[in-house]
């Protein structure tokens, strides 16, 4: 893998987050640790990729990364935890998949000749692969959270009246 | 609490009335809670939020069933204590509104709120909370639509097409929610709309990755939100919820399908 692949990706991902920030209504002031989370995603996904690891388990690394680096630094950003984890893996949602999935099986339903396995099979393919990845996304940015969390008991705060 | 129904468990005596303001304190907490589900939070948010608010306002306990289209809570004073519902609207995604709610239930937390002011503050928010406007969010969307493009190795001349087709899907998607279209007929459309202005600037500018520049155009229907939520609803106790989620991004997805389906017979039909 050329750096040059790795910046371009990460730049993507970058551009990929802040779009979605704002389709998301984040305040200006955070989009650039939004474009920051989606460029570590990207970058993480990308270098494990590279290094010959599956797109599911560089997904999991790279939403590890993301949800550890937001739960430790998200009290700077100024922003719920939660919004920048999903934001920052945003790019990393396996959408195309979905779409051909979701299109493959459309084709094989209307299929009547002899490929109709293999255009199943391929369907069937994006199908596991998107539940793999989403999962993966989900349990890598849920690990951090449930760990790293600072927890404050609710009463504790509570004024008296 | 997770999905589970509430139990009143402790009652007024017969004949007496209410504590005067348990009904308005729970139809407050409520109302922040749904304000938080329309912009996105996950169950277990919506769970702490009724928490930090309720408790603020002098209640001893909040128990709340947390749904996708209604939302319980049972809140409890003394010997008293009432259960009020209250229904969600769209489910949308709105950062600031949710990170001025959360300003507002912290407050709430260190200093003495009444209940008159947290009503006002969520009415402010729900009115006055700032939103991009839909130009500069279509343009934001259509730019991060063509940079997805990239990431699926979409050619540099399907990435125009990719971009003009992402912003002006995210028009009609805002014009859509505006009267009031459902949802999933919306989806359907932009997404139809999207692929076809798609295909055709792909064949104008000659790009050799038309089917992904495609994809790329209808990512932004992709519902990535709601998908993780459901995956965190599940894992963090409240399958109810996370179910609803999944489905809801299961039939969405469909919706997307069926345009990307549409948009090149169309094309076709034109030619």
């Amino acid at each position: 893998m050329s750096l040059l692949t790795l910046l371009h990706q990460t730049l993507c991902g970058a551009v990929a987050a802040a779009g979605f920030g704002m389709l998301f209504n984040i305040g200006m002031r955070q989009l650039p640790w939004c474009a920051g989370a989606g460029a570590l995603a990207l970058a993480t996904r990308t270098y494990c990729t590279g290094l010959g690891w599956s797109l599911e388990g560089a997904s999991f690394t790279a939403a590890l990364v993301v949800g550890a680096a937001v739960q430790l630094l998200h009290w700077r950003m100024g922003i719920s935890p939660t919004a920048f984890d999903v934001v920052g893996c945003i790019p990393m949602v396996p959408g195309s998949f979905a779409a051909k999935a979701t299109l493959g099986l459309f084709a094989a339903a209307t299929k009547t000749g002899s490929g109709d396995t293999r255009v199943l099979l391929t369907a069937l393919q994006y199908t596991l692969s998107v539940a793999f990845i989403t999962g993966a996304i989900g349990t890598g940015l849920a690990i951090p959270t449930l760990l790293l969390r600072v927890r404050v008991p609710l009463h504790a705060s509570r004024p008296d009246r | 609490m997770a999905d589970v129904p509430t139990v009143m468990r402790t009652c007024p005596p017969l004949g007496s009335t209410p504590v005067p303001p348990l009904n308005a304190i729970t139809m407050a907490t409520l109302d922040a809670a749904r304000l938080l589900m329309e912009s996105g939070g996950k169950a277990k948010s919506v769970d702490e939020l009724v928490h930090l608010i309720a408790h603020g306002l002098g209640a001893e306990s909040a128990e709340l069933r947390i749904g996708y289209a209604s939302l319980s809570l049972t809140i409890s004073i003394g010997h008293s204590s009432i259960t009020r519902m209250k229904k969600v609207g769209l489910i949308g995604v709105n950062q600031q509104l949710e990170q001025g709610l959360w300003h507002l239930a912290k407050r709430g937390s260190h200093e003495r709120l009444e209940v008159e002011q947290v009503e006002e503050q969520l009415a402010r928010l729900a009115l006055a909370t700032p939103r991009y406007g839909a130009w500069v969010t279509a343009v934001g969307v259509g730019l991060a639509c063509a940079a997805f493009g990239r990431l699926l190795g979409v050619d540099l001349k399907g990435s125009v097409p990719v971009f003009l087709a992402a912003t002006v899907g995210q028009i009609i998607r805002q014009l859509a929610v505006k009267f009031g279209l459902n949802v999933f007929i919306c989806t359907g459309l932009v997404s139809s709309v999207a692929s076809l202005l798609t295909s055709m600037g792909g064949r104008l500018a000659g790009s050799g990755t038309i089917g992904t520049a495609v994809i790329a155009s209808v990512l932004l229907l992709v519902p990535g939100v709601p998908a993780v939520n459901a995956l965190n609803d599940i894992l963090e106790g409240y399958p109810t919820l996370g179910s609803a989620r999944a489905i809801t991004v299961m039939m969405t997805l469909v919706f997307i399908a069926a345009g990307l389906w549409i948009g090149p017979i169309l094309l076709e039909l034109w030619h």
